[in-house]
């Protein structure tokens, strides 16, 4: 059994493989390095397989906390895990876009699934989960809700600053002039594809493309950033999980 | 490694990383006043043969609310570090500074400085861009006559030619010195360690030239009954930009197994990598060496030569990797970075980019950058 | 009979043409220049290479709202947002080489002179490299002392000097003298009408309605060394004298209430907001320091005064300098107010601002706002920020006008 450990700044997720590569446990927790939020995932994904942590052979950590978790046998970067667990499901991606809560990154893979280059942006909240979390203040809902709100939009009100802080007084001036939620929904999305696609036009972006990060499961922001690069993304059904997947995949690797 | 050595870097690490604390103890000690010297390049030659320590102002740890008062947030952080340790009083030391404008953000600071903090006799001095034609030597051999009318106003002190000489002598072989030194310790990538090696030539910008140019050749001298280190599984990489600093960067080198090969930071080896020719006056050499200097990006670069010195460092040390260590806010480093990129991806040299603050609190990001890039060597 | 066409109009007809002239040239096999915005282009007339300016068409692709995509593009190359955006929007133009704006020609050399800033050093370097063209450097030593230098005088005459050296060696012709000194004598005297024209705003009420300022700036740029651009400016000053001894106002709607100075270029890409705005409450632009540095007078023949009147525009002289020139500009114009654009592409203007704000303010009493804004990315600007600190500075002066000040 062999174990991988993603550990964000906002998310701690783990995956458990068996022999035959098969995913027997996986736990997202909401709360990230620094808690025990670790703890629990591991734990979670032990309980969903069924097995005691000494059951486990070998086990990576990748992610922001992953030098901070004791319990592994090697730590690996979230580019180099996403990029194994992306591959492992999709053996036909070659670029990935990760919207994470703290940065975007934009992962180029070769022919054999491995990182060709990558480019990051971590200074700038703009096209991160972090302004994803204050699009959802300001329009009153929950973070899970944004999509939905979207997709009623009918036309989008365009947010032009490069600012998330300008970008949030937009929206408030939006709202105020009588706009509806759900076209400042539609538009605030718009600004974070093209915050992306700006990201993404740095490293070439070729297909197939997959996306990850929990900002994938907001499907109407996976179209505008797909309407904004003018290629088709792929869905995963659980975007969230392949850091820790690829970790978890890194980890059987040790074992041969 | 030998216990001479270590016990020689060991003094020039811990001047290294206390440069006020070095600065004032060399004033206490020599009697000495001590002129400071801003990036890019500053006459040196001139505050020595005045008698004076120059020193380097290469930013800082500083940080703080001080500089805000004349700087925006968007400043590099080299100049707002300069700025609030000026406005703080960590440069009380110096009898004058010599300023610089080589790009924009120095313009200005050049002269918020007249007013900020004018108990330090700003002198500024401009270095030409169209250096290598004629005009462009005599302005500048014009200029450093001016700078030293100054520096003699200000230091009260006479500097005859012979004196700046003399200073350019003890440049020359202060250079041609460093020239050899940061071959000798390409053998040594345990020991001169990115960190270390950084540290080692740090030093220089607070210390006597000539005392400085004596422990390095002396250690070189040990360094020759010393075998090459075993480098097997590490990494080449060759540095480029303006500074790489903060040392808790330098430290992601070697967490993965990288050592710095050789360097094209304007901080290091860019001050000495040009030595001037043996014929002419002072001024003139000098003059000379300046139109040498080429692939910096804050002189103009007739052809853009930067990639192609690039490209035959990389040949030379057999690198594994270039390092684009991008300090944010750099206009100039932000111009050529393009240009750099895609030479690089042409010439197929694997090439990382970091974009990072001289004044960093965590360095997180930077190290999942740095190990995805080891990574991806593998 | 012809009805005689205002400035305005010919304003349109001049713009247009150059930029059709420009490609015309370029069809026919002469050569083309691209130079930034404060070069000696008399050197270019007199050799009959037809100009262009970046800036300017940069300046135009952001007005026309279409700065974006070449944004997007320069800064899918690696280009970072941090840099000038007129730099951004070009070096992606050159690749493109197409605009709804209007469109320029590729250049067969480039005129780059850093008396504007540095940054244009770097910007036509790359320009040079990527296109492998010849590139003429004018560099003008940032005056930091009061008056500029013999020494910086005597560098910069050699380099023009020089420039008619390697402008004959590429264009395989004679440099005429002749043809020089009448291009000169046209040049001199545009500058002369230019600074007239803007001076009519001393009046009370202003008949120049300062953005207008903007928009006459571009031919100031491209045309200086053209009858064309010389009669322009001659006309516009007859123009404007004529409103002011009328004593007609900036507009048609609405009186001048406040009249303020704008310091920094036009926020290309939200022109019409940022103009709306203070129209609304009575603030009328009346100078800024672009008429002085577009001043460029000497004698005719004497380069070295050519040089040092090249040297001299605002960005390129000192503090102390650059102060004196706005507490003049708050006497002659009767300034109620400063707006200070902190123009993120600009650092030259920018970093300097928060000390040019205190002294002004110290010496003249008159309050001033700054904003954030950008020449041409639409992105770092919000009206929402613009619209309070015009508010404020409203305030400030309303409680000024009250007190009697």
């Amino acid at each position: 059994m062999y174990l991988g450990v993603d550990i964000g700044s906002t998310t701690s997720k783990a995956v458990i493989l068996d022999r035959e590569g098969q995913v027997v446990g996986r736990e997202i927790i909401d709360i990230g390095t620094g808690t025990d939020g670790p703890k629990q995932a591991v734990e979670g994904a032990l309980k969903q397989a069924g097995l005691r942590r000494t059951e486990i052979r070998k086990c990576v950590a990748t992610g922001y906390g992953r030098l901070l978790f004791g319990d592994a046998d090697k730590q690996i970067t979230e580019i180099s895990c996403h990029a194994k667990g992306v591959s492992y499901l999709v053996p036909e991606a070659s670029t990935i876009i990760d919207i994470g809560g703290q940065d975007a990154k934009v992962i180029r893979l070769n022919d054999r699934g491995k990182v060709d280059n990558f480019v990051m942006n971590e200074k700038c909240a703009a096209g991160t989960g972090r302004f994803l979390e204050v699009m959802a203040r300001v329009l009153g809902c929950k973070l899970e809700e944004l999509s939905d709100l979207a997709d009623r939009g009918k036309d989008g009100v365009a947010i032009s600053s490069i600012c998330t802080v300008f970008a949030e007084s937009e929206m408030i001036s939006q709202l105020s002039e009588g706009q509806a939620r759900a076209d400042v929904a539609l538009g605030a999305h718009r600004s974070i594809a093209k915050r992306i696609s700006g990201l993404a036009n740095r490293i070439d972006v070729k297909p197939s493309v997959v996306m990850t990060g929990g900002a994938a499961l907001n499907h109407n922001l996976v179209q505008a950033v797909a309407d904004e690069l003018h290629i088709d993304i792929i869905s995963l059904e659980d975007p969230q999980a392949m850091g820790a997947l690829g970790a978890a995949v890194f980890a059987r690797e040790l074992d041969k | 490694m030998n216990p001479e050595v270590q016990k020689q870097i060991e003094q020039l690490k811990g001047i290294a990383e206390n440069p006020k604390k070095a600065v004032n103890d060399y004033i206490a000690a020599t009697g000495k006043k001590a002129v400071g010297c801003f990036p890019i390049y500053t006459p040196e030659e001139l505050v020595y043969a005045a008698g004076a320590l120059p020193v380097g102002m290469w930013g800082g740890r500083r940080t703080g609310s001080l500089a805000d008062k004349y700087l925006q947030s968007f400043c590099c952080s080299i100049m707002k570090a300069n700025t609030e340790q000026s406005l703080a009083g960590d440069y009380d030391m110096l009898s004058a500074v010599i300023v610089t404008t080589y790009c924009d953000t120095l313009k200005c600071v050049t002269e918020n400085w007249k007013i900020a903090v004018p108990h330090l006799n700003i002198i500024p001095i401009v270095y030409p861009q169209n250096r290598k034609q004629k005009s462009g030597q005599i302005f500048f051999a014009e200029e450093l006559q001016r700078v030293k009318g100054k520096l003699e106003e200000v230091l009260g002190a006479d500097i005859a030619d012979a004196d700046v000489e003399a200073a350019l002598n003890v440049y020359e072989e202060y250079r041609k010195t460093m020239q050899m030194f940061t071959e000798v310790i390409r053998d040594y990538p345990k020991t001169f360690d990115a960190v270390t090696r950084h540290l080692v030539i740090k030093a220089a910008y607070y210390m006597d030239k000539k005392e400085y140019t004596e422990i390095i050749k002396a250690m070189m001298a040990e360094l020759r009954k010393v075998p090459a280190e075993d480098a097997s599984g590490m990494k080449k990489v060759i540095l480029t930009g303006l500074i790489a600093e903060p040392v808790e960067m330098l430290e992601l080198f070697t967490e993965n197994e990288m050592y710095v090969v050789a360097d094209d930071l304007a901080q290091e080896s860019r001050q000495f990598r040009v030595s001037a020719p043996a014929e002419g006056s002072c001024y003139e050499r000098m003059a000379a060496r300046l139109a040498a200097q080429d692939g910096c990006t804050f002189l103009y670069d007739y052809g853009k030569t930067r990639s192609q010195r690039l490209f035959d460092m990389k040949k030379q040390y057999n690198a594994d990797a270039i390092i684009f260590c991008q300090l944010k806010f750099c206009d100039p480093d932000e111009f050529d970075y393009p240009i750099v990129k895609k030479d690089m991806e042409t010439f197929d040299i694997p090439m990382l980019y970091l974009e990072f603050e001289q004044q960093m609190e965590s360095v997180g990001q930077l190290r999942t950058r740095i190990q995805s890039f080891a990574e991806m060597m593998d | 009979m012809e009805t005689k066409k205002t400035s305005k109009q010919l304003l349109g007809e001049i713009q247009d043409r150059h930029y059709a002239d420009a490609m015309k040239a370029k069809e026919e096999g002469k050569l083309v220049a691209w130079a930034t915005s404060i070069s000696p282009q008399e050197l270019l007339t007199t050799m009959d290479i037809y100009t262009v300016y970046p800036e300017n068409h940069a300046a135009a692709i952001g007005a026309r709202k279409c700065a974006q995509p070449f944004i997007d593009y320069s800064e899918g190359n690696g280009y970072s947002t941090d840099i000038c955006s007129y730099a951004r929007v070009n070096l992606a133009y050159m690749e493109i080489m197409e605009s709804e704006a209007a469109n320029i020609p590729k250049p067969d050399l480039i005129f780059c002179c850093n008396n504007i800033c540095n940054t244009v050093l770097k910007w036509y370097e790359n320009i040079s490299k990527e296109l492998d063209i010849p590139m003429i450097v004018f560099d003008l030593p940032f005056n930091h002392e009061y008056e500029i230098t013999d020494q910086n005088t005597k560098y910069i005459k050699a380099q023009l000097l020089e420039a008619i050296d390697q402008l004959e060696e590429i264009t395989g012709k004679k440099f005429d003298y002749d043809k020089f000194k009448e291009v000169m004598d046209i040049s001199i005297e545009t500058s002369i009408w230019w600074k007239k024209a803007a001076m009519q705003a001393q009046a009370i009420p202003s008949p120049l309605n300062g953005f207008d300022l903007f928009n006459y700036m571009a031919i100031i740029v491209c045309a200086r060394g053209t009858k064309e651009g010389r009669d322009l400016f001659k006309l516009w000053y007859e123009e404007l004298k004529a409103k002011a001894e009328a004593g007609i106002g900036p507009w048609k709607s609405g009186e001048e209430e406040y009249r303020v100075m704008w310091d920094g270029i036009a926020c290309w890409p939200h022109l019409s907001d940022t103009y709306k705005t203070l129209k609304k409450y009575g603030i009328n632009m009346v100078t800024s320091t672009y008429p002085d540095s577009w001043y460029i007078v000497y004698e005719s023949n004497d380069l070295d005064g050519m040089a040092r009147a090249y040297s001299s525009n605002y960005v390129n002289r000192n503090l102390d300098f650059g102060v004196d020139n706005i507490v003049k500009l708050v006497e002659d114009y009767k300034l109620d107010g400063i707006v200070f654009h902190s123009n993120r592409s600009c650092k030259l203007m920018d970093f300097r601002q928060f000390e040019v704000q205190r002294r002004v303010e110290e010496r003249t009493g008159i309050p001033s706002v700054i904003f954030d804004g950008d020449q041409t990315d639409p992105r770092a600007f919000s009206l929402a920020q613009y619209e309070t600190r015009v508010q404020a500075l409203l305030e400030m002066m309303e409680s000024r006008k009250k007190e009697g000040k």
